[in-house]
């Protein structure tokens, strides 16, 4: 196939392109021709994306709720800035560097009060490195989660159901994710209360009129959790999802109060 | 490129290395706009803040893939929100939608804010004289396209309009869109 020279003709299918309003026969005429890669088409389209990005903005701003923006901010709360954000490897070895030099030149003061000061320094150190390996582990896992919450979130044809709070947690939110073509989902809950060590929430979704455990969770200190779901039957058999604070491990039906429900 | 693209691509930049003070800062700049956005395409509150959370959380995992070289920050961030919430659109029944944009408007349910910057505000009034500048029939083609995902056969179909002159419509609206925003640059 020979690629079409660009044309007046696809500078008037560009700004409908843009727009995601083409069609049938058009868009396959212009699709072909993008394949071909047409540099003038590329520039006219990001000038018709500018166009579009105006529109887009010029809509009346409205302000997120507290709750929205609490939450969306949570995603990034406790991550470290680039600086933080040095291997653990390399804090480690400064400290450890650091902590010969301390010693190296205790030795040559021989005096007993520096020891003992550096000897503190040390432990501080030892304890800050201590620390900051916790975070870069928890930046880790915080990444992994995320990454994998957007392959669920994020794929062709997934459905999101809405749970919302009741009983002793009317501001806690949940939201499930259900990829109807793996047949798995991903639920996040929010503000839930934390609970006490004998009891623990249970996810459950109601399938042919029976309740199936989804999992257990507890709360995190930030107020989320989130549970994956494998295995699930047809999305059309889902009648609804629920949460049920149980005893610690989980229970076969749910037995205890319901906190958040589709 | 203006001061505030510079900011938005520092922000990016940064939000890449996982840096949560950018992040926040994004979002304070850009969360107003992008909920406008999503509140207009669905017309449903709660809805809309559950989409700027979807965008967002692809923000924060995804920046580093975002390219400069194809939109602005503003541009990429919006354009996530609006293929969100189409795909949202096309999911949900259109009649019953219908009915909820009116009892929307009438209840007043989308309070405005004031975006923090200025040429935001500028921006926005530039844009609504733009599209005043279009013929009723021209803005409504585009905006049928725009927030409703229409293709140009689904929007004769709405209108019970020739295909035709959906296709001129939408052409002559946007180049008319393009000039009134360049003669106010």
């Amino acid at each position: 196939m020979i690629d079409a020279p660009h044309s007046t003709r696809f500078e008037e299918l560009l700004p409908v392109y843009a727009l995601g309003a083409l069609d049938a026969d058009d868009l396959r005429e212009m699709e072909e021709h993008w394949a071909g890669g047409c540099g003038e088409c590329r520039r006219q389209l990001e000038l018709w994306n500018r166009d579009l990005e105006a529109l887009a903005a010029a809509v009346t701003p409205v302000a997120p709720s507290e709750t929205t923006r609490a939450r969306i901010l949570r995603f990034a709360a406790g991550a470290a800035p680039s600086p933080r954000r040095l291997p653990w490897w390399i804090s480690l070895a400064a400290a450890a560097l650091l902590a010969v030099a301390v010693w190296g030149v205790a030795g040559q003061l021989r005096m007993r009060g520096d020891i003992e000061r550096l000897k503190t320094e040390r432990n501080s150190l030892a304890r800050q490195v201590e620390r900051l390996d916790r975070e870069v582990t928890q930046a880790r896992t915080e990444a992994q989660r995320a990454s994998q919450a957007l392959q669920v979130v994020a794929a062709p044809g997934v459905q999101s159901v809405t749970l919302a709070g009741m009983g002793p947690a009317p501001q806690a939110a949940g939201h499930t994710y259900v990829n109807p073509l793996r047949h798995d989902a991903l639920f996040f809950a929010f503000d839930l209360p934390a609970l006490p060590q004998n009891k623990t929430y249970q996810l459950w979704y109601i399938a042919g009129g029976k309740a199936v455990s989804a999992g257990t969770f507890a709360m995190d200190p930030r107020g989320m959790a989130s549970v994956k779901v494998e295995q699930l039957p047809a999305l059309a058999s889902i009648q609804k999802w629920a949460v049920t604070i149980e005893p610690a491990g989980g229970v076969p039906q749910p037995t205890g109060l319901m906190v958040l429900k589709s | 490129m203006d001061e505030t693209e510079k900011e938005d691509l520092q922000l990016m930049s940064r939000v890449a290395t996982r840096d949560g003070v950018a992040f926040t800062r994004l979002f304070e700049l850009h969360a107003p706009v992008t909920l406008g956005l999503l509140s207009r395409i669905l017309a449903r509150r709660m809805e809309a803040e559950e989409v700027l959370q979807e965008v967002f959380l692809q923000v924060w995992t995804q920046a580093d893939r975002y390219d400069a070289e194809r939109s602005t920050p503003r541009g990429w961030i919006l354009m996530l929100a609006r293929s969100r919430a189409l795909d949202r659109l096309r999911r949900r029944d259109a009649s019953r939608r219908r009915e909820e944009i009116v009892v929307g408007e009438q209840a007043g349910t989308v309070p405005p804010v004031g975006t923090e910057r200025i040429e935001g505000a500028e921006r926005q009034h530039q844009v609504d004289s733009a599209l005043k500048a279009l013929s009723a029939e021209q803005r409504r083609c585009i905006e049928l396209a725009f927030f409703e995902g229409l293709t140009h056969t689904q929007i004769a179909e709405r209108l019970e309009a020739p295909l035709g002159t959906v296709k001129s419509r939408i052409l002559l609206g946007m180049n008319k869109l393009r000039q009134a925003l360049s003669a106010q640059l």
